[in-house]
């Protein structure tokens, strides 16, 4: 396994490596018969450990984007390269969390989070050490053996964090994974997530049309635009976290990206 | 497992509730019998089914005419079933998995699948029996024939409804087509499939007897033609109840067994 799991220290400067890269991206759906350009001229990178927010209305195809981005749709045209190679199918490489229950509903919460480790290693004392290691980074340790439908969506959605997390993958996709959650337990995800990311380093891009979860979370932001989507803006949030809502630096973000997002 | 407390019917009393209605329809029936109301040649007592369900079942062969068939009896129609539903299976599930995923085989196949269902069973038994000859083969043939279809129907419509984002969530995760299969689409179309095997199930009985009924020495079936033929209604009760019970039990062992050997027959009925 490659060292990418040692923390990269947050002190560190921040130049590093690109390790994604969109390079004129562009998704046109034929629909009855006419064709609709739904993304483009997509073009940015994504460098190694940062957290990219990307924020649009819904229908501007960020979903899309991040279909691309996993595997799970060809791009029109463009290219997608992830440590320069191009992208093609599906793969551990980039793990996504869903915005829906995509949980196996026949399996437990231990069994649904060690689900991706099959097959990885045969030797079954590390793969349940590593199973109950991720159980416990996402405070479930309790509830590895509740089925799925026994628990909250709040639950749900660190199941669907721990059994990508253990796949150790490049990149994180996430598809407005906390969008179904209330106030209160979104934050508590939020939080979850930012010590997960500042203790392993793992490079996110996370697709949200709320603007105060993208302040408190990105590094930088990209803005879109809807019919076609485009990137209309990046912006950096330079705050130092934890961020707080309340704070008038972290109003000054919200109010910009407010603003970008309605004109 | 969390199960709604039903808070309407104490306990003890929802274990009786299934033998209400046998239970009232045996004191009816001993009521009809005891004032005559129906003749005994067309419904003989209840107690003269009794009597003649100990000795088929537990009398000396010989003894008396059907006396001790019963092991001899049950144990020829339950190879048959079970045979016939083998095949129904070996042959309705992959089919079916596959008729719900791809839709090339689909198109191939579903018309023609269609079409032979339209026949009504009972259909088959000529040729059967021209192929075949009267025997284990004919049966066999039927039972398989007509259990294939609610299985083949029914696991298809359960690999077609499953969630795809199950499935793209196994892509993602590493999941290769083969491992797809077995670890996602097929306990995902689990509770689809349980039903269409027990629907398989049950109309075996039915064409098991439909076979038997063709003349051959032993069987469920068989015995109630006999019994037909020798006037003897109370034995034709006896094999109808038997076939009564053998299908329920086959019903409860299908369900508990599959429940014992798959996490998703077990979490998710």
């Amino acid at each position: 396994m490659k060292p990418r799991l040692a923390a990269i220290s947050k002190t560190s400067p921040r130049i590093r490596e690109t390790i994604l890269e969109i390079n004129n991206l562009r998704k046109v759906f034929r629909i009855n018969g006419s064709f609709l350009t739904v993304l483009d001229g997509i073009d940015f990178g994504v460098k190694s450990g940062e957290m990219i927010c990307i924020l649009g209305r819904s229908g501007c195809g960020k979903t899309t984007l991040l279909r691309m981005l996993a595997g799970f749709l060809a791009p029109s045209s463009g290219e997608i390269l992830l440590n320069g190679k191009p992208v093609a199918k599906p793969g551990t490489d980039r793990c996504v969390v869903f915005q829906e229950d995509t949980l196996f509903p026949w399996l437990t919460v231990k069994e649904n989070i060690a689900f991706g480790l099959r097959g990885r290693t045969t030797d079954r004392k590390a793969f349940d050490e590593e199973a109950e290691r991720f159980l416990s980074l996402v405070g479930l340790s309790e509830f590895r053996d509740y089925l799925p439908r026994e628990i909250s969506g709040g639950m749900k959605q660190r199941v669907a964090l721990a059994r990508v997390l253990i796949l150790k993958p490049e990149v994180l996709l996430m598809d407005e994974p906390f969008a179904s959650l209330d106030a209160q337990t979104r934050e508590e995800m939020q939080n979850l997530l930012l010590s997960l990311w500042e203790n392993l380093s793992h490079t996110i891009l996370f697709v949200t049309h709320d603007v105060t979860e993208a302040v408190t979370l990105a590094d930088r932001v990209l803005v879109m635009s809807k019919d076609p989507g485009r990137i209309r803006e990046e912006i950096h949030v330079d705050l130092a976290r934890p961020r707080k809502w309340e704070k008038s630096d972290f109003l000054f973000f919200s109010r910009k990206l407010h603003e970008r997002l309605r004109d | 497992m969390i199960k709604e407390e039903n808070t309407i019917i104490p306990g003890p009393a929802l274990q009786i509730l299934p033998w209400v209605i046998p239970a009232l329809f045996i004191s009816l029936w001993m009521i009809v019998s005891e004032t005559g109301l129906i003749p005994t040649y067309l419904m003989p007592h209840p107690f003269e089914i009794a009597k003649a369900g100990w000795i088929y079942v537990f009398a000396n062969p010989g003894d008396a005419p059907f006396a001790g068939r019963f092991l001899d009896d049950a144990g020829a129609s339950l190879i048959r079933v079970a045979i016939g539903f083998g095949f129904a299976i070996i042959f309705g599930l992959p089919l079916g998995i596959m008729s719900g995923r791809l839709s090339l085989v689909q198109k191939l196949i579903s018309t023609s699948i269609n079409a032979l269902r339209a026949v009504p069973g009972i259909s088959w038994l000529p040729l059967a029996m021209i192929w075949f000859g009267i025997g284990i083969k004919t049966t066999v043939f039927l039972v398989a024939m007509a259990a294939f279809f609610p299985i083949y129907l029914n696991a298809a419509a359960g690999a077609r409804q499953i969630n795809p984002l199950l499935l793209q969530a196994g892509a993602m995760m590493g999941v290769n087509r083969l491992r797809g299969t077995f670890a996602i689409l097929l306990p995902g179309a689990m509770p689809h499939i349980i039903t269409g095997l027990r629907l398989g199930l049950g109309i075996s009985w039915a064409y098991l007897v439909l076979g038997e009924l063709t003349g051959v020495p032993n069987g469920l079936g068989a015995v109630i033609m006999d019994a037909r033929m020798l006037g003897r209604i109370d034995i034709i009760v006896v094999g109808i109840i038997i076939i009564a019970v053998m299908g329920r039990a086959g019903d409860q062992l299908l369900k508990t067994s599959l429940k014992f050997c798959f996490k998703s027959a077990r979490r998710m009925s």
